[in-house]
């Protein structure tokens, strides 16, 4: 990876690509501000302290030291702490440690708070904890200056003492929204473990009761593996995908490690004061703050930990210790918090919104019907979709089929251009008589088999059910113009579950017809006889899980999966057959934002996968057995959830997870027109 | 002892598949996307024996996937309807899957018995023939009325097992599609315990 740098931003040369390749990649950032922070220009230093350190593993022994510094830019300020090169307390602390430990201009945008430690012995140290609810390693201030630390931030950007915690600081707190952020969040642990906030203690708050009942009902234990913090891989490839892995796992882990020292204070207030009483926390901080006392108490939890268990075992413990003896039992509690903080591993996405409404729809259209800001609105709806009333309004601009600049004028005006342009194509075959379909082979083939499956499209919904339906006759006329209509791809089996819901949204049958061909302009290579874009899609899964779950893609390798094949359906059909129609249309939404990515969908391949890994590994799953076990996921997969995840991975594997997704790679437009084939029709 | 078998080709498997499984007629069935299962435990020589069904994608589009799917199999049900059509396109399957599966794998046609007989554009006698010249055991089967349904997945797991026993099949290579569960390989011997198969199934 990148080499250790100890000086200023400033005169650093190699500083924008390291941050690209480093921590811009693990964490959440707007480019808008990372591009800002990657000029150095006009960088100034406000505050630096030398002799900062971190404690990496349980023993003070072994520290890193380096310098903090606060760095302004422009009107941001940015905090970055460097490790001295080539001076390590301990042999065992690699050039790769320091290197993974060290925090690149973090912009305090995205810090939510700063935690302040006074120990009545030792050194005093701050816990930096991220708006995504990631949280930096204790940084021990070895020389002082925490109060100096403080008041320089609160120079520069809007920083106020906690109402609840005299030693958090919560950074950008305009609306006192820290209860909010831990509710909502889900992953309160960082936050709130951290500053010792009592709620976080009472853990048989709904949070962990949830995320034990989710566990039981999707058979997905919604865990990063325990190997992946106390396995810790440490290939020493110069792959560089394979160091990102490494460090967004590195990254992972020491949420963990920080969890299990924060684990040990609740304990010891636990232990002294049932369950945190905020009053006591002198008390607590002056026993427990000691780094060695610390160690000491939770050294043995990584062993006890094991890799392969039995999911359901940890969870029936956590159920039990949730119940009565949480304070009681040092070994389980600890179990506990690996247990959720595995999860809050995965879980930093941000949490999902309410759907778009009506009256927040209006704010994004000028008075002529405009949308204004195309992004805005693509954020919006990849944070939360749009309810069901907006859809067929909504999705036209989603799907391409109407430009975001044009006006209510121009789109009506394009509608009834493309409604007479639908009619000549669907007369094209319409106007076949029946003597000339005797002798158009290819017509007849075609018209079968979409005849045949149309009534096995969604017959279950009431829109499509019963005998006659007119919608599943709407299908079929749909389906057999676009193969009029895109005659080289013609008709094949998957397209139909494609249009059933934009048919259900849009209504109207040229309408429908249309936002489909923008939908099949870049899914067709779904549907190459071939299968190309298919097995580009599944090869880039195969990348991406490489790059974000090495245990995971090992297993698949050892195991002659490397195909993807059980993937196939998620992917050919956009989860259709995953969700319930509501969400499915839901999901669909957000993947058509193309907010974060155009290929979010094939991260939520990797997102489900990963919820399901210790499952498949522990299990040892051969490829039979994995195709049936991901095909009866169907229904019970947690589509927010999933979502989070995707969008957290999505950040993690930033320009590294692009990498892994060939160019052209469905839904991207093909990069030319040598994707098409004209395919031969099939007969059952 | 696990059987996987597959199902290939065509409308209709699903249904078949449905009414061996469990013991329904279902006319309307979402189309198959990718591969689905089935499975159900029946008992041949006293032995239980877990067939898992494996029911593929109709559409030949898919093939270069679905043939994927064809090397853990024991044995193939070919579903075939008397549509000519579909009928025809038996000689390209059964091609494919002889390139793609074990040597030794077994399949059975299973001819549509719902259509009408005046509808028929193949007949019986025509789709025995092309067993006949094709090695494969010929059966007609309706899934509406769950006629020969039950003995057509019983008399092609009844080949296989035979087949095992007969030491055709090296039952520690999983790659035959048969997997021997608790207690003993029913080799040549006489196996002791339960056998399963997996098999696929084609055409209507």
């Amino acid at each position: 990876m990148h080499e250790t740098e100890i000086h200023d931003l400033s005169d650093d040369a190699d500083y924008a690509a390291s941050q690209q390749q480093g921590s811009a990649s693990i964490m959440r950032s707007d480019s808008g501000r990372q591009s800002s922070s990657s000029e150095p220009d006009g960088a100034e230093v406000v505050y630096s302290k030398d002799n900062v350190t971190i404690h990496p593993t349980q023993f003070a022994s072994e520290r890193i030291s380096g310098r903090l510094k606060l760095v302004k830019q422009g009107s941001s300020l940015f905090m970055t702490w460097i490790p001295y090169k080539g001076q390590s307390s301990n042999a065992r602390l690699s050039e790769k440690d320091r290197n993974l430990y060290t925090i690149r201009a973090v912009p305090f945008t995205e810090v939510r708070s700063v935690r302040r430690h006074t120990p009545a012995f030792g050194w005093q140290y701050i816990i930096v904890v991220l708006s995504s609810g990631l949280a930096f390693p204790p940084l021990y201030f070895y020389n002082g200056g925490v109060k100096e630390f403080l008041a320089t931030i609160k120079q520069h950007v809007f920083l106020v003492r906690s109402a609840e915690d005299a030693n958090v600081f919560l950074i950008n707190d305009f609306e006192n929204p820290l209860q909010r952020t831990l509710s909502s969040l889900e992953l309160p642990r960082a936050v709130s473990v951290g500053s010792g906030h009592s709620t976080s203690i009472s853990v048989g708050e709904s949070p962990l009761v949830e995320t034990h009942e989710r566990s039981n009902r999707n058979f997905c234990d919604g865990r990063l593996s325990v190997s992946e913090y106390s396995g810790r891989p440490r290939q020493k490839s110069q792959d560089p995908a394979r160091d990102l892995s490494i460090h967004v796992l590195e990254k992972f882990s020491l949420v963990t490690k920080f969890a299990r020292e924060t684990t040990s204070q609740i304990f010891g207030e636990a232990h002294t004061n049932g369950f945190g009483a905020i009053e006591k926390r002198r008390y607590n901080q002056s026993s427990i703050d000691q780094p060695q006392k610390v160690s000491n108490s939770v050294e043995k939890v990584p062993d006890e930990t094991p890799i392969a268990s039995d999911p359901l075992e940890k969870i029936s413990c956590m159920k039990h210790n949730l119940g009565e003896e949480a304070a009681t039992d040092v070994g389980n509690f600890e179990l506990i918090n690996c247990e959720e903080f595995d999860k809050l591993a995965l879980v930093w996405g941000q949490p999902r919104q309410p759907p778009l409404g009506t009256e927040e729809w209006v704010t994004f259209l000028d008075s002529e019907g405009r949308i204004t800001d195309s992004k805005a609105l693509r954020k919006r709806i990849f944070y939360g979709g749009v309810e069901h009333i907006l859809r067929k309004e909504v999705w036209a601009f989603l799907l391409g089929y109407h430009a975001y600049d044009s006006t209510y004028a121009e789109r009506e005006y394009f509608r009834s251009l493309k409604k007479s342009e639908y009619e000549t194509i669907k007369n094209q075959w319409q106007s076949i008589s029946p003597e000339q379909a005797k002798r158009f082979t290819k017509f007849r083939e075609r018209k079968g088999l979409i005849d045949k499956d149309v009534v096995r499209t969604d017959r279950s919904l009431s829109f499509y059910d019963g005998d006659d339906n007119p919608n599943v006759n709407l299908l079929r006329d749909i389906l057999l113009t676009y193969s009029f209509y895109n005659f080289d791809l013609g008709y094949c089996q998957g397209m139909s579950d494609l249009l059933s819901p934009i048919l259900f949204v849009m209504g109207d049958e040229s309408e429908s017809f249309w936002c489909f061909v923008s939908l099949m302009e870049r899914l067709g290579p779904n549907f190459n006889r071939d299968q190309n874009g298919m097995h580009t899609q599944l090869f880039a899964i195969s990348k991406l899980v490489e790059l974000l779950d090495i245990p995971l893609h090992n297993y698949f390798k050892q195991h002659d999966c490397l195909n993807y094949f059980f993937c196939f359906r998620w992917v050919l059909i956009q989860f259709k057959r995953e969700f319930e129609y509501e969400k499915t249309m839901h999901l669909w939404e957000v993947f058509w934002t193309h907010y974060l990515s155009e290929h979010l969908h094939l991260y939520v391949c990797v997102a489900i996968l990963k919820r399901c890994r210790n499952k498949i590994i522990g299990e040892q799953m051969d490829f039979d057995t994995l195709l049936k076990f991901i095909n009866e996921l169907s229904g019970h997969i947690e589509l927010d959830a999933v979502l989070r995840d995707a969008e957290a991975l999505c950040i993690c594997a930033g320009e590294n997870g692009a990498a892994c997704i060939p160019p052209g790679t469905p839904p991207s437009l093909p990069i030319d027109n040598g994707l098409w084939y004209p395919q031969q029709d099939d007969v059952l | 002892m696990d059987l996987n078998l597959f199902f290939v080709a065509g409308v209709g498997k699903s249904c078949l598949l449905l009414q061996f499984t469990d013991k329904r007629f279902q006319p309307v069935h979402d189309l198959t996307i990718g591969v689905e299962f089935g499975a159900r435990m029946i008992t041949i020589d006293n032995k239980p024996i877990k067939l898992q069904i494996w029911d593929t994608a109709g559409q030949e589009s898919f093939r270069s996937i679905t043939r994927s799917y064809y090397r853990g199999a024991a044995g193939a049900l070919l579903h075939s309807s008397s549509r000519r059509e579909t009928f025809n396109h038996l000689a390209s399957w059964l091609e494919d899957a002889r390139q793609h599966a074990n040597a030794n794998m077994t399949i059975m046609l299973i001819g549509n018995k719902c259509d009408l007989a005046h509808r028929r554009a193949v007949s019986t006698e025509e789709g025995e023939q092309f067993a006949k010249e094709h090695g494969l055991i010929f059966m007609e089967a309706s899934a509406k009325t769950a006629q020969n349904v039950e003995e057509a997945f019983i008399k092609t797991a009844g080949t296989i097992y035979k087949k095992i026993q007969d030491g055709v099949f090296d039952v520690s290579n999983e790659s035959y599609g048969i997997k021997v569960g608790y207690g003993g390989i029913p080799g040549p011997s006489g196996g002791r315990d339960g056998t399963s198969s997996q098999a696929g199934g084609c055409c209507s």
